[in-house]
Protein backbone atom coordinates (compact mmCIF):
# COMPACT_ATOMS: atom_id res chain seq x y z
CA UNK A 1 0.00 0.00 0.00
CA UNK A 2 1.16 3.54 -0.75
CA UNK A 3 -0.49 6.83 0.13
CA UNK A 4 -1.32 10.03 -1.73
CA UNK A 5 2.17 11.51 -1.31
CA UNK A 6 3.39 8.85 -3.80
CA UNK A 7 1.14 10.19 -6.58
CA UNK A 8 3.14 11.28 -9.61
CA UNK A 9 2.84 11.05 -13.39
CA UNK A 10 3.11 7.46 -14.70
CA UNK A 11 2.35 5.92 -11.30
CA UNK A 12 0.40 2.72 -11.97
CA UNK A 13 -2.51 1.95 -9.65
CA UNK A 14 -4.67 -1.11 -9.18
CA UNK A 15 -8.34 -0.12 -8.98
CA UNK A 16 -11.10 -2.76 -8.91
CA UNK A 17 -8.70 -5.28 -10.42
CA UNK A 18 -7.68 -3.06 -13.33
CA UNK A 19 -4.32 -1.34 -13.87
CA UNK A 20 -4.53 2.44 -14.28
CA UNK A 21 -1.77 4.96 -15.00
CA UNK A 22 -1.72 8.55 -13.67
CA UNK A 23 -1.45 10.90 -16.64
CA UNK A 24 -1.87 14.16 -14.71
CA UNK A 25 -2.38 15.29 -11.14
CA UNK A 26 -2.74 18.43 -9.05
CA UNK A 27 -2.31 18.93 -5.31
CA UNK A 28 -5.26 21.04 -4.12
CA UNK A 29 -5.31 22.57 -0.67
CA UNK A 30 -7.02 25.77 0.39
CA UNK A 31 -4.68 27.62 2.80
CA UNK A 32 -6.74 26.58 5.80
CA UNK A 33 -8.53 23.56 4.44
CA UNK A 34 -8.30 19.86 3.80
CA UNK A 35 -5.81 18.68 1.19
CA UNK A 36 -6.71 16.57 -1.85
CA UNK A 37 -4.91 15.33 -4.92
CA UNK A 38 -6.95 15.51 -8.09
CA UNK A 39 -5.85 12.97 -10.68
CA UNK A 40 -6.55 12.09 -14.27
CA UNK A 41 -5.82 8.48 -15.12
CA UNK A 42 -5.97 6.06 -18.01
CA UNK A 43 -6.96 2.41 -17.91
CA UNK A 44 -3.94 0.51 -19.24
CA UNK A 45 -6.12 -2.19 -20.80
CA UNK A 46 -9.12 -0.35 -22.24
CA UNK A 47 -7.53 3.08 -22.69
CA UNK A 48 -10.53 4.70 -20.95
CA UNK A 49 -9.77 7.79 -18.89
CA UNK A 50 -11.30 8.98 -15.64
CA UNK A 51 -10.76 11.65 -13.01
CA UNK A 52 -10.49 10.73 -9.36
CA UNK A 53 -9.87 12.92 -6.32
CA UNK A 54 -8.03 11.49 -3.32
CA UNK A 55 -8.06 12.94 0.16
CA UNK A 56 -4.54 13.38 1.54
CA UNK A 57 -3.41 10.31 3.44
CA UNK A 58 -5.76 7.95 1.57
CA UNK A 59 -4.19 4.57 0.83
CA UNK A 60 -3.70 3.35 -2.74
CA UNK A 61 -2.80 0.00 -4.30
CA UNK A 62 0.10 0.06 -6.71
CA UNK A 63 -0.34 -2.10 -9.82
CA UNK A 64 2.51 -4.53 -10.48
CA UNK A 65 3.41 -3.93 -14.09
CA UNK A 66 6.35 -5.69 -15.70
CA UNK A 67 8.14 -3.96 -18.55
CA UNK A 68 10.11 -5.75 -21.21
CA UNK A 69 12.03 -4.11 -24.04
CA UNK A 70 10.90 -5.64 -27.32
CA UNK A 71 11.20 -4.85 -30.99
CA UNK A 72 8.17 -4.15 -33.14
CA UNK A 73 8.06 -6.67 -35.99
CA UNK A 74 4.89 -6.00 -37.99
CA UNK A 75 1.17 -5.55 -37.82
CA UNK A 76 -1.51 -7.48 -39.62
CA UNK A 77 -4.99 -6.05 -39.47
CA UNK A 78 -5.59 -5.17 -35.84
CA UNK A 79 -2.80 -7.35 -34.45
CA UNK A 80 0.64 -5.97 -33.59
CA UNK A 81 3.54 -8.39 -33.10
CA UNK A 82 6.59 -7.70 -30.93
CA UNK A 83 9.65 -9.83 -30.22
CA UNK A 84 12.04 -10.15 -27.30
CA UNK A 85 15.51 -9.70 -28.82
CA UNK A 86 17.21 -12.08 -26.43
CA UNK A 87 14.68 -14.94 -26.12
CA UNK A 88 13.07 -14.43 -29.57
CA UNK A 89 9.74 -14.89 -27.83
CA UNK A 90 6.94 -13.11 -29.68
CA UNK A 91 3.81 -11.48 -28.26
CA UNK A 92 0.74 -10.07 -29.96
CA UNK A 93 -1.15 -6.95 -28.90
CA UNK A 94 -4.42 -5.57 -30.21
CA UNK A 95 -4.75 -2.15 -31.82
CA UNK A 96 -6.67 -1.10 -28.69
CA UNK A 97 -3.72 -2.16 -26.49
CA UNK A 98 -1.23 -0.24 -28.64
CA UNK A 99 -3.42 2.88 -28.59
CA UNK A 100 -2.04 6.19 -29.89
CA UNK A 101 1.47 4.71 -29.91
CA UNK A 102 0.59 3.14 -33.27
CA UNK A 103 0.94 6.60 -34.82
CA UNK A 104 4.68 6.46 -34.15
CA UNK A 105 5.47 2.76 -34.59
CA UNK A 106 7.80 1.66 -37.37
CA UNK A 107 9.22 -1.80 -37.94
CA UNK A 108 12.32 -2.65 -35.89
CA UNK A 109 11.61 0.12 -33.34
CA UNK A 110 12.46 -0.78 -29.74
CA UNK A 111 9.55 -0.23 -27.35
CA UNK A 112 8.64 -1.19 -23.78
CA UNK A 113 5.86 -3.77 -23.68
CA UNK A 114 3.89 -3.63 -20.42
CA UNK A 115 2.68 -6.88 -18.87
CA UNK A 116 -0.04 -7.18 -16.23
CA UNK A 117 -0.53 -10.67 -14.75
CA UNK A 118 1.85 -11.90 -17.45
CA UNK A 119 -0.47 -10.64 -20.15
CA UNK A 120 0.74 -7.90 -22.56
CA UNK A 121 -1.53 -4.90 -22.13
CA UNK A 122 0.14 -1.83 -23.55
CA UNK A 123 3.33 -0.39 -25.00
CA UNK A 124 5.43 2.69 -24.35
CA UNK A 125 7.30 4.22 -27.27
CA UNK A 126 10.35 6.48 -26.70
CA UNK A 127 9.54 10.17 -26.06
CA UNK A 128 11.35 11.15 -29.25
CA UNK A 129 11.31 9.11 -32.45
CA UNK A 130 12.71 9.70 -35.96
CA UNK A 131 10.09 9.30 -38.67
CA UNK A 132 10.04 9.95 -42.40
CA UNK A 133 7.57 12.27 -44.11
CA UNK A 134 5.87 10.55 -47.02
CA UNK A 135 3.50 13.28 -48.13
CA UNK A 136 3.62 17.07 -47.73
CA UNK A 137 3.71 20.28 -49.78
CA UNK A 138 7.14 21.27 -51.13
CA UNK A 139 9.23 23.45 -48.81
CA UNK A 140 9.03 27.22 -49.12
CA UNK A 141 12.42 28.89 -48.86
CA UNK A 142 13.40 31.38 -46.25
CA UNK A 143 10.50 31.21 -43.83
CA UNK A 144 12.12 29.89 -40.66
CA UNK A 145 10.60 32.32 -38.16
CA UNK A 146 6.90 32.89 -38.85
CA UNK A 147 5.79 29.78 -36.98
CA UNK A 148 3.44 28.85 -39.84
CA UNK A 149 2.95 25.11 -40.31
CA UNK A 150 1.58 22.66 -42.87
CA UNK A 151 0.25 19.10 -42.55
CA UNK A 152 2.73 16.29 -43.24
CA UNK A 153 1.90 12.59 -43.46
CA UNK A 154 4.39 10.28 -41.75
CA UNK A 155 5.39 6.79 -42.91
CA UNK A 156 3.12 5.47 -40.14
CA UNK A 157 0.13 7.10 -41.84
CA UNK A 158 -0.24 9.64 -39.05
CA UNK A 159 -0.39 13.36 -39.91
CA UNK A 160 1.60 15.96 -37.95
CA UNK A 161 2.16 19.67 -38.44
CA UNK A 162 5.64 20.79 -39.52
CA UNK A 163 7.21 24.17 -40.39
CA UNK A 164 6.99 25.34 -44.00
CA UNK A 165 10.71 24.79 -44.66
CA UNK A 166 10.47 21.00 -44.18
CA UNK A 167 10.51 18.92 -47.38
CA UNK A 168 8.72 15.76 -48.46
CA UNK A 169 10.73 12.57 -47.74
CA UNK A 170 12.75 14.28 -45.02
CA UNK A 171 13.24 12.61 -41.63
CA UNK A 172 11.92 14.53 -38.63
CA UNK A 173 12.00 14.11 -34.84
CA UNK A 174 8.51 13.77 -33.30
CA UNK A 175 7.66 14.11 -29.61
CA UNK A 176 5.38 11.10 -29.08
CA UNK A 177 3.82 12.54 -25.92
CA UNK A 178 1.87 15.16 -27.84
CA UNK A 179 2.64 14.28 -31.46
CA UNK A 180 4.44 17.57 -32.05
CA UNK A 181 7.30 18.24 -34.49
CA UNK A 182 10.64 18.86 -32.75
CA UNK A 183 13.25 19.31 -35.48
CA UNK A 184 14.65 17.86 -38.68
CA UNK A 185 16.91 14.86 -38.26
CA UNK A 186 20.47 16.08 -38.77
CA UNK A 187 22.25 14.18 -41.49
CA UNK B 1 -4.30 20.80 -14.73
CA UNK B 2 -1.59 19.98 -17.21
CA UNK B 3 1.92 21.15 -17.86
CA UNK B 4 4.38 23.30 -16.04
CA UNK B 5 4.57 27.04 -16.51
CA UNK B 6 1.52 27.03 -18.78
CA UNK B 7 1.07 30.78 -18.20
CA UNK B 8 2.53 33.47 -20.35
CA UNK B 9 5.86 33.40 -18.48
CA UNK B 10 7.31 36.77 -19.43
CA UNK B 11 10.84 35.48 -19.14
CA UNK B 12 10.90 31.96 -20.57
CA UNK B 13 14.09 30.23 -19.54
CA UNK B 14 15.56 33.42 -18.07
CA UNK B 15 15.65 32.63 -14.37
CA UNK B 16 17.83 35.65 -13.48
CA UNK B 17 15.14 37.91 -14.96
CA UNK B 18 12.50 36.17 -12.83
CA UNK B 19 14.57 36.80 -9.70
CA UNK B 20 15.01 40.47 -10.69
CA UNK B 21 11.24 40.70 -11.06
CA UNK B 22 10.86 39.09 -7.63
CA UNK B 23 13.21 41.71 -6.18
CA UNK B 24 11.25 44.54 -7.87
CA UNK B 25 7.96 43.30 -6.42
CA UNK B 26 9.31 42.82 -2.89
CA UNK B 27 10.93 46.28 -2.86
CA UNK B 28 7.69 47.79 -4.19
CA UNK B 29 5.76 46.10 -1.37
CA UNK B 30 8.10 47.68 1.19
CA UNK B 31 7.76 51.10 -0.46
CA UNK B 32 3.97 50.80 -0.42
CA UNK B 33 3.85 50.18 3.33
CA UNK B 34 6.67 52.56 4.27
CA UNK B 35 4.85 55.34 2.42
CA UNK B 36 1.75 54.61 4.55
CA UNK B 37 3.62 54.91 7.84
CA UNK B 38 3.68 51.18 8.47
CA UNK B 39 6.75 49.89 10.25
CA UNK B 40 8.38 46.60 9.33
CA UNK B 41 8.71 44.19 12.26
CA UNK B 42 10.38 40.85 12.81
CA UNK B 43 8.97 37.96 14.83
CA UNK B 44 10.41 34.53 15.72
CA UNK B 45 10.45 31.63 13.28
CA UNK B 46 10.59 29.06 16.11
CA UNK B 47 7.40 29.43 18.11
CA UNK B 48 5.47 27.53 20.81
CA UNK B 49 2.21 27.58 18.81
CA UNK B 50 2.52 27.51 15.00
CA UNK B 51 -1.15 28.25 14.28
CA UNK B 52 -4.70 27.42 15.34
CA UNK B 53 -5.60 25.63 12.11
CA UNK B 54 -6.67 22.00 12.07
CA UNK B 55 -5.38 21.42 8.54
CA UNK B 56 -2.00 23.11 8.75
CA UNK B 57 0.82 20.78 9.75
CA UNK B 58 3.85 22.44 11.29
CA UNK B 59 7.44 21.22 11.40
CA UNK B 60 8.77 20.46 14.89
CA UNK B 61 11.73 22.73 15.63
CA UNK B 62 13.18 21.33 18.84
CA UNK B 63 12.59 22.25 22.51
CA UNK B 64 8.80 21.85 22.10
CA UNK B 65 8.81 24.58 19.44
CA UNK B 66 7.55 24.58 15.86
CA UNK B 67 8.55 26.42 12.71
CA UNK B 68 6.05 29.24 12.34
CA UNK B 69 3.17 28.68 9.91
CA UNK B 70 2.30 32.39 10.10
CA UNK B 71 3.57 35.28 12.23
CA UNK B 72 0.11 36.36 13.32
CA UNK B 73 0.17 35.69 17.08
CA UNK B 74 3.39 37.62 17.64
CA UNK B 75 2.43 40.44 15.31
CA UNK B 76 -0.88 41.01 17.08
CA UNK B 77 0.95 41.16 20.42
CA UNK B 78 2.98 44.07 19.03
CA UNK B 79 -0.22 46.04 18.40
CA UNK B 80 -0.53 46.47 22.18
CA UNK B 81 2.72 48.46 22.53
CA UNK B 82 1.00 50.40 20.88
CA UNK B 83 1.98 50.08 17.24
CA UNK B 84 -0.96 50.79 14.97
CA UNK B 85 0.44 49.84 11.55
CA UNK B 86 2.87 46.95 11.20
CA UNK B 87 3.97 44.68 8.37
CA UNK B 88 6.42 41.86 7.88
CA UNK B 89 7.87 39.87 5.00
CA UNK B 90 8.98 36.56 6.48
CA UNK B 91 9.28 32.85 5.92
CA UNK B 92 6.40 30.53 6.74
CA UNK B 93 6.52 26.73 6.89
CA UNK B 94 3.84 24.14 6.25
CA UNK B 95 4.70 20.45 6.23
CA UNK B 96 3.23 18.10 3.63
CA UNK B 97 2.44 20.87 1.16
CA UNK B 98 4.03 20.40 -2.25
CA UNK B 99 2.73 21.02 -5.74
CA UNK B 100 2.64 23.57 -8.52
CA UNK B 101 0.97 26.05 -6.14
CA UNK B 102 2.40 24.82 -2.83
CA UNK B 103 5.79 24.83 -1.19
CA UNK B 104 6.56 23.71 2.36
CA UNK B 105 8.71 26.83 2.83
CA UNK B 106 7.45 30.08 1.37
CA UNK B 107 7.54 33.84 1.78
CA UNK B 108 4.65 35.54 3.53
CA UNK B 109 3.67 39.18 3.68
CA UNK B 110 1.50 39.93 6.67
CA UNK B 111 0.16 43.27 7.86
CA UNK B 112 -2.11 44.59 10.62
CA UNK B 113 -3.80 47.93 11.08
CA UNK B 114 -5.74 49.05 14.13
CA UNK B 115 -9.06 50.87 13.89
CA UNK B 116 -10.19 48.96 10.82
CA UNK B 117 -11.87 45.68 9.86
CA UNK B 118 -11.76 43.31 6.91
CA UNK B 119 -13.43 45.87 4.65
CA UNK B 120 -10.59 48.31 5.29
CA UNK B 121 -7.99 45.60 4.73
CA UNK B 122 -9.74 44.52 1.52
CA UNK B 123 -9.52 48.04 0.15
CA UNK B 124 -5.85 48.31 1.11
CA UNK B 125 -5.10 44.92 -0.46
CA UNK B 126 -6.54 46.07 -3.76
CA UNK B 127 -4.53 49.29 -3.53
CA UNK B 128 -1.36 47.25 -2.95
CA UNK B 129 -1.99 45.02 -5.98
CA UNK B 130 -2.82 48.06 -8.10
CA UNK B 131 0.39 49.78 -7.06
CA UNK B 132 2.43 46.65 -7.86
CA UNK B 133 0.73 46.43 -11.25
CA UNK B 134 1.67 50.07 -11.89
CA UNK B 135 5.27 49.36 -10.89
CA UNK B 136 5.53 46.41 -13.26
CA UNK B 137 3.76 48.20 -16.11
CA UNK B 138 3.85 46.13 -19.30
CA UNK B 139 5.42 43.18 -17.45
CA UNK B 140 2.29 42.71 -15.34
CA UNK B 141 -0.55 40.28 -16.03
CA UNK B 142 -3.73 42.00 -17.14
CA UNK B 143 -5.95 42.74 -14.14
CA UNK B 144 -9.44 44.25 -14.07
CA UNK B 145 -9.85 46.81 -11.29
CA UNK B 146 -11.78 47.14 -9.08
CA UNK B 147 -11.80 43.48 -8.06
CA UNK B 148 -15.35 42.13 -7.64
CA UNK B 149 -16.45 40.73 -4.28
CA UNK B 150 -18.24 37.39 -4.11
CA UNK B 151 -19.49 35.58 -1.01
CA UNK B 152 -18.85 31.90 -0.32
CA UNK B 153 -22.64 31.35 -0.43
CA UNK B 154 -22.77 32.87 -3.92
CA UNK B 155 -19.78 30.87 -5.21
CA UNK B 156 -21.04 27.51 -3.92
CA UNK B 157 -24.61 28.35 -4.90
CA UNK B 158 -23.55 29.06 -8.48
CA UNK B 159 -21.24 26.07 -8.99
CA UNK B 160 -21.91 23.40 -6.36
CA UNK B 161 -25.64 23.94 -5.87
CA UNK B 162 -25.68 24.35 -2.08
CA UNK B 163 -24.94 26.92 0.61
CA UNK B 164 -22.30 25.78 3.10
CA UNK B 165 -23.02 28.80 5.32
CA UNK B 166 -26.64 27.78 5.83
CA UNK B 167 -26.02 24.03 6.24
CA UNK B 168 -22.43 23.25 7.15
CA UNK B 169 -20.85 19.98 6.00
CA UNK B 170 -17.09 20.10 6.29
CA UNK B 171 -16.17 17.05 4.23
CA UNK B 172 -18.55 18.02 1.46
CA UNK B 173 -17.25 21.60 1.52
CA UNK B 174 -13.61 20.65 0.99
CA UNK B 175 -14.27 17.83 -1.50
CA UNK B 176 -16.45 20.18 -3.56
CA UNK B 177 -13.68 22.76 -3.30
CA UNK B 178 -11.14 20.32 -4.78
CA UNK B 179 -13.42 18.84 -7.44
CA UNK B 180 -15.77 21.67 -8.43
CA UNK B 181 -14.73 25.08 -7.12
CA UNK B 182 -10.95 25.05 -7.63
CA UNK B 183 -11.26 24.17 -11.35
CA UNK B 184 -13.58 27.16 -12.01
CA UNK B 185 -11.43 29.73 -10.17
CA UNK B 186 -9.01 30.50 -13.07
CA UNK B 187 -12.00 31.68 -15.14
CA UNK B 188 -13.00 34.21 -12.46
CA UNK B 189 -9.93 36.43 -12.82
CA UNK B 190 -9.06 38.55 -9.78
CA UNK B 191 -11.74 38.69 -7.09
CA UNK B 192 -12.32 38.71 -3.36
CA UNK B 193 -14.13 35.75 -1.85
CA UNK B 194 -15.63 36.72 1.48
CA UNK B 195 -17.98 35.83 4.33
CA UNK B 196 -16.78 32.28 4.93
CA UNK B 197 -18.89 29.78 6.89
CA UNK B 198 -18.59 30.40 10.66
CA UNK B 199 -16.85 27.03 11.29
CA UNK B 200 -14.00 28.31 9.09
CA UNK B 201 -13.56 31.51 11.12
CA UNK B 202 -10.17 30.52 12.57
CA UNK B 203 -9.23 33.88 14.13
CA UNK B 204 -11.93 35.98 12.47
CA UNK B 205 -14.91 37.66 14.12
CA UNK B 206 -18.33 36.33 13.30
CA UNK B 207 -20.54 38.64 11.29
CA UNK B 208 -22.71 40.81 13.53
CA UNK B 209 -25.78 40.49 11.29
CA UNK B 210 -25.40 36.82 10.44
CA UNK B 211 -23.61 34.48 12.86
CA UNK B 212 -23.52 31.75 10.17
CA UNK B 213 -20.68 33.63 8.45
CA UNK B 214 -17.44 35.20 9.61
CA UNK B 215 -15.63 38.39 8.66
CA UNK B 216 -12.98 36.75 6.56
CA UNK B 217 -11.98 37.23 2.92
CA UNK B 218 -9.49 35.72 0.53
CA UNK B 219 -8.01 37.23 -2.62
CA UNK B 220 -7.86 35.06 -5.72
CA UNK B 221 -6.05 35.99 -8.92
CA UNK B 222 -6.55 33.71 -11.93
CA UNK B 223 -7.07 30.60 -9.82
CA UNK B 224 -4.37 31.28 -7.25
CA UNK B 225 -5.29 31.79 -3.60
CA UNK B 226 -3.19 34.86 -2.80
CA UNK B 227 -4.16 36.00 0.68
CA UNK B 228 -6.42 35.52 3.68
CA UNK B 229 -7.77 38.31 5.90
CA UNK B 230 -9.90 38.80 8.99
CA UNK B 231 -11.62 41.31 11.11
CA UNK B 232 -9.48 40.05 13.96
CA UNK B 233 -11.24 38.29 16.81
CA UNK B 234 -10.54 40.16 20.07
CA UNK B 235 -12.54 38.12 22.58
CA UNK B 236 -10.31 36.29 25.06
CA UNK B 237 -12.85 33.63 26.09
CA UNK B 238 -13.74 32.86 22.48
CA UNK B 239 -10.06 32.42 21.64
CA UNK B 240 -9.58 30.00 24.53
CA UNK B 241 -12.57 28.05 23.25
CA UNK B 242 -11.27 27.97 19.63
CA UNK B 243 -7.77 26.84 20.68
CA UNK B 244 -9.31 24.02 22.71
CA UNK B 245 -11.65 23.01 19.89
CA UNK B 246 -8.83 22.94 17.33
CA UNK B 247 -6.66 20.82 19.62
CA UNK B 248 -9.55 18.41 20.24
CA UNK B 249 -10.23 17.97 16.53
CA UNK B 250 -6.53 17.50 15.71
CA UNK B 251 -6.36 14.88 18.41
CA UNK B 252 -9.43 13.14 17.05
CA UNK B 253 -8.08 12.92 13.49
CA UNK B 254 -4.74 11.59 14.69
CA UNK B 255 -2.68 14.78 14.37
CA UNK B 256 -0.54 16.28 17.09
CA UNK B 257 -2.57 19.02 18.85
CA UNK B 258 -0.96 22.44 19.14
CA UNK B 259 -0.81 24.14 22.53
CA UNK B 260 -2.74 27.39 22.95
CA UNK B 261 -0.43 30.39 22.51
CA UNK B 262 -0.03 31.62 26.11
CA UNK B 263 1.67 34.93 25.24
CA UNK B 264 -1.00 35.74 22.69
CA UNK B 265 -3.82 34.83 25.09
CA UNK B 266 -2.27 37.06 27.75
CA UNK B 267 -2.24 39.98 25.28
CA UNK B 268 -5.92 39.30 24.52
CA UNK B 269 -6.77 39.19 28.21
CA UNK B 270 -5.16 42.59 28.69
CA UNK B 271 -7.00 43.84 25.62
CA UNK B 272 -6.12 44.16 21.93
CA UNK B 273 -7.25 47.16 19.87
CA UNK B 274 -9.81 46.53 17.12
CA UNK B 275 -7.87 45.64 14.00
CA UNK B 276 -7.82 43.94 10.64
CA UNK B 277 -5.00 41.94 9.12
CA UNK B 278 -4.03 39.83 6.17
CA UNK B 279 -1.46 37.23 5.18
CA UNK B 280 -0.37 37.13 1.55
CA UNK B 281 1.71 34.43 -0.10
CA UNK B 282 4.41 36.47 -1.80
CA UNK B 283 5.56 33.67 -4.13
CA UNK B 284 1.99 33.22 -5.35
CA UNK B 285 1.53 36.98 -5.75
CA UNK B 286 4.66 37.03 -7.94
CA UNK B 287 3.30 34.05 -9.89
CA UNK B 288 -0.03 35.80 -10.46
CA UNK B 289 1.49 39.12 -11.52
CA UNK B 290 3.99 37.49 -13.89
CA UNK B 291 1.74 34.64 -15.10
CA UNK B 292 4.16 31.92 -14.08
CA UNK B 293 2.08 28.89 -13.08
CA UNK B 294 4.66 27.03 -10.99
CA UNK B 295 5.88 28.13 -7.57
CA UNK B 296 9.20 26.36 -8.23
CA UNK B 297 9.88 28.88 -11.01
CA UNK B 298 9.65 31.98 -8.79
CA UNK B 299 11.72 30.71 -5.83
CA UNK B 300 15.51 30.73 -6.10
CA UNK B 301 15.81 27.30 -4.47
CA UNK B 302 12.55 25.34 -4.37
CA UNK B 303 12.40 21.93 -2.67
CA UNK B 304 13.43 20.03 -5.80
CA UNK B 305 16.60 22.12 -6.19
CA UNK B 306 17.81 22.19 -2.57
Amino acid sequence: MIDTTAIRKNLKLLIDGDPWIIVDFQFVKPGKGQAFTRTKMKNLISGNTMERTYKSGEKLDEARIDENEMVFLYNQGKTYTFMDNTTYEQVELTEENVGDAKNFLVENMNVEVLFFNERPISIEVPNFVNLQIVDCEPATKGDTVSGATKPAKLSTGHTVYVPLFVNNEEWVVIDTRDGSYVERVKK
Amino acid sequence: MSGRASGLNRFPGDFAATLRLRHTIIQAIRQFFNARSYIEVETPLRVPCPCIDIYIDAFPAGASLFLSASPEFHMKRLLRLPLDRIYQITRAFRAEEAGRHHSAEFTMLEWYRTGTDYHGIRQETEELVRSLADTLGQHCAELQFPFPVMTVSELYGAHAGWDPCASWNEDRYFRDWAEIIEPVLPGLGAFFLQDFPAPLAALAQLSINNPQVCQRFELFINGLEIGNAYSELLDYEEHVRRFAESAAVRNKIGKQPYPADAGFLEALRLGLPACGGIAIGVDRLIMALSEIDDIGLVQAFPAERL
